[in-house]
């Protein structure tokens, strides 16, 4: 990792929903992973969270929802980074997400959906294999 | 002290004066004689570095005041309870007689909390369930777009109208859904209950001016807003403008519902959405407190006195965790720091000033609940259940088993989550004894010890300028956001268990699954096109309206928002009757008081 270009991570809070605290652990614990991670804090738009990661070059973007809007506010957020041409920046959901909108969101373009139960370590191995081939 | 310890009958006392010395001295000596010969060479024999558990003895209660520290059930401190006994327990040999169901509460009593869709699909909703005869008052959850000050027309609406509430935009809106309370459950009859925080003045605006249309007296009004912002900042995150004028909006709601609403309650102040953001036990405690004590100044500072308004503050709840010990703790200690302060720092001398009131006491927080293997939340339910009557609270095996599955609970779940309660109150009778755990050696210190890392947490929150400048730093949100972090890291390291997450997950085990028929509480057809209707509604209010009355109301509300010392109530309630929306309210104040700003990591 360490001689490699540092992974750069935007956690994303989209939509009105205040449940923080998987948004933060995982900011935290892929920070302590070696990640660089910017978080937005709470309620962005998605076209605020498409111009923040084209503008912070990141590599992934991290979206946790858990209020119901993921569909809407997901899809938003995929077609923001389509038209702005950045559509190589993965894209990985949190959250509560019924297993049946799972397939949705693959077919937007969600490279992964990890909800409760998961750890920290898997997200960063799934971040690492996908960027570097593992 | 001794002597009148000594004349209380049935106190059995452990230790008082010249006595206790001489005791204490044996037992210390014993002490030692046992750590020696029988603990360590155990410990040595296991091969371990320490014990594994401890045990307690008088040594360990610094001091045993019994009168100042614990004192009866519904006296002050109030550690051992804030009554002898709460009404239901009085009622809880006809309950078991006539097989009363709790779920949603009779006429006159708080109803099950719920919203969804637009007002009329709630309204038609309650009024089904009324003819059913769940004749609770209004209990309404808001969609999030009401709770965070939008209309249903906002950019910000898409996805979420009616989804975890109903959509309230106008005081029209709020009428609709009133529809359904009449009659015998009219609005002087039925307390109104509103998870509302941001907005809650504009809410608690509307409620007095439906009484105005309906004739019925200000001071008849019951309920209770939870018109606590400050937990917003902290964990909730539905929070609009900066914390100091969010604070005014409380002071004017704090002195208006005080001089003319004083039936109803000012705030219900929250710990439990703290915890559960993964505050500590003590970071809970200590917040909330905090929290109170800001609100408790933002009264004084309207002009009110102490007792004319702390006795309509109420407590949401604390938060819970599987640490049966520490939360009976925690609850004993919460009701005795809360009682000194009002007392000794804020100087009321009506004792419902200085009481906890709260629906429930210890629980397991909805955070202790897995995903894996969830019939044994029903298990970690009960542990709550227990420490919460012996905390002077109904033993309520909370939350329903299927909580962490997804959105409501079945019929099963909540079957099981009822019985578990009857089954602690009736045959384990759990709840026939107060404060069974006064007295202890074990729970007095470590009821003190709460208290005091507690009181260290507040003291130093105090120095940052109290509740207000500690959420300005950032201090309590980002202190909440790293003990989260911290319990993850235990967890994924096996410093804390978890059954069936972290351990027990090997072949051996069987996934006991479980059959969850779960019915819609809401018309998922309503669900589903409320957005376009409620859009509709508004367009249609919009076109209806007074327009010039709204602009006058708003702007008159502008001109007063900019001077510190008027009271806004009256202004809201006019913008209210005029049939501004509580998005045209909000904006008019985000305006003149600018918006809070996401707190980074």
């Amino acid at each position: 990792m360490s001689q490699d270009k540092k992974i750069r991570i935007l956690i994303a809070k989209p939509g009105l929903d205040g449940h923080e605290r998987g948004a933060r652990v995982v900011a935290y614990g892929l920070r302590d992973e070696g990640f660089e991670v910017i978080y937005t804090g709470l309620r962005q738009s998605p076209e605020k969270i498409v111009s923040a990661a084209i503008q912070e070059d990141v590599d992934v973007v991290g979206l946790s929802i858990l209020s119901g809007a993921h569909l809407s506010l997901i899809r938003k957020v995929m077609d923001g980074l389509k038209s702005h041409d950045a559509n190589d920046i993965v894209v990985l959901v949190g959250g509560i997400i019924p297993e049946g909108d799972l397939p949705a969101l693959k077919a937007l373009g969600v490279a992964e959906i990890f909800t409760a139960g998961t750890k920290i370590k898997d997200i960063a191995s799934f971040i690492r294999s996908r960027l570097h081939g593992g | 002290m001794g002597a009148e310890l000594a004349r209380t009958p049935g106190i059995e006392v452990k230790s008082r004066g010249m006595y206790m010395d001489e005791e204490k001295k044996k037992i210390k000596k014993a002490a030692r004689k046992w750590e020696k010969e029988v603990l360590l060479p155990r410990v040595k024999r296991f091969n371990l570095k320490e014990t594994p558990t401890r045990f307690y003895t008088p040594l360990e209660v610094a001091d045993p005041n019994f009168l100042e520290k614990v004192g009866f059930p519904g006296q002050y401190p109030f550690t051992a309870g804030n009554n002898p006994f709460d009404f239901w327990r009085a009622y809880a040999v006809d309950a078991a007689k006539m097989g009363y169901r709790p779920d949603w509460g009779g006429a006159g009593q708080v109803g099950k909390y719920g919203g969804f869709g637009t007002p009329a699909d709630y309204r038609d909703y309650l009024k089904r369930m009324h003819s059913m005869g769940r004749r609770g008052g209004p209990n309404i959850a808001f969609d999030l777009v009401t709770q965070c000050g939008y209309d249903s027309d906002s950019t910000y609406a898409e996805g979420e109208v009616g989804r975890v509430g109903v959509a309230v935009d106008s005081f029209r809106d709020f009428q609709i859904i009133y529809e359904a309370y009449t009659g015998d459950l009219d609005i002087d009859k039925v307390p109104s209950n509103y998870t509302i925080n941001a907005p809650a003045a504009v809410i608690i605006a509307m409620y007095a001016t439906l009484a105005k249309k309906r004739s019925i007296p200000l001071n008849k009004l019951r309920g209770t807003p939870q018109n606590d912002i400050l937990k917003e900042f902290i964990a909730r995150g539905t929070h609009i403008y900066p914390p100091r004028p969010s604070m005014r909006l409380f002071r004017d709601t704090c002195v208006f519902c005080t001089r003319y609403m004083p039936a109803l309650n000012i705030n219900s102040i929250g710990g439990y959405h703290i915890r559960e953001a993964g505050a500590t036990r003590i970071q809970d405690l200590a917040f909330s407190l905090a929290n109170g004590i800001a609100y408790i100044q933002a009264g004084l500072e309207g002009g009110l006195s102490i007792d004319e308004f702390a006795p309509k503050f109420t407590f949401n709840a604390f938060g819970g965790s599987m640490e049966i010990y520490n939360e009976i703790a925690l609850q004993r200690a919460a009701r005795r720091m809360w009682a000194r302060l009002l007392k000794e720092r804020f100087g009321a001398k009506d004792e419902r000033s200085m009481m906890i009131r709260q629906p429930i006491t210890a629980h397991i927080g909805c955070s202790s609940t897995t995903l894996q293997r969830p019939l044994n939340n029903l298990a970690r339910a009960v542990v709550g259940g227990i420490a919460a009557g012996m905390s002077g609270g109904i033993p309520g095996a909370f939350p329903p088993f299927d909580e962490p599955l997804g959105l409501g609970h079945s019929l099963e779940a909540v079957q099981l989550q009822f019985d578990a309660t009857r089954i602690m109150i009736y045959e384990a009778k759990v709840t026939d004894v107060n404060d069974p755990w006064a007295g202890s050696y074990f729970m007095e210190s470590l009821t003190d010890a709460t208290e005091e890392e507690a009181l260290k947490e507040m003291d130093k929150i105090e120095k940052m300028g109290g509740a207000v400048a500690a959420i300005e730093n950032g201090y309590m949100p980002k202190a909440v956001a790293r003990s989260a972090y911290e319990r993850q890291k235990k967890i994924e390291n096996q410093e804390e268990f978890v059954v069936g997450v972290n351990c027990y997950t090997g072949t051996n085990e069987i996934e006991v699954s479980i059959n969850r028929v779960l019915e819609d509480t809401y018309d998922p057809e309503l669900m589903r096109t409320a957005e376009e209707r409620q859009k509709g509604n508004l367009e249609q209010l919009k076109r209806e309206r007074d327009s010039k009355a709204v602009l006058a109301s708003l702007k008159s509300l502008n001109a007063q928002a900019k001077v510190e010392e008027t009271n806004l109530m009256p202004a809201i309630c006019e913008c209210v009757e005029s049939d501004a929306t509580l998005q045209e309210i909000c904006d008019v104040l985000r305006e003149v008081f600018g918006e809070a700003q996401p707190v980074k990591l």
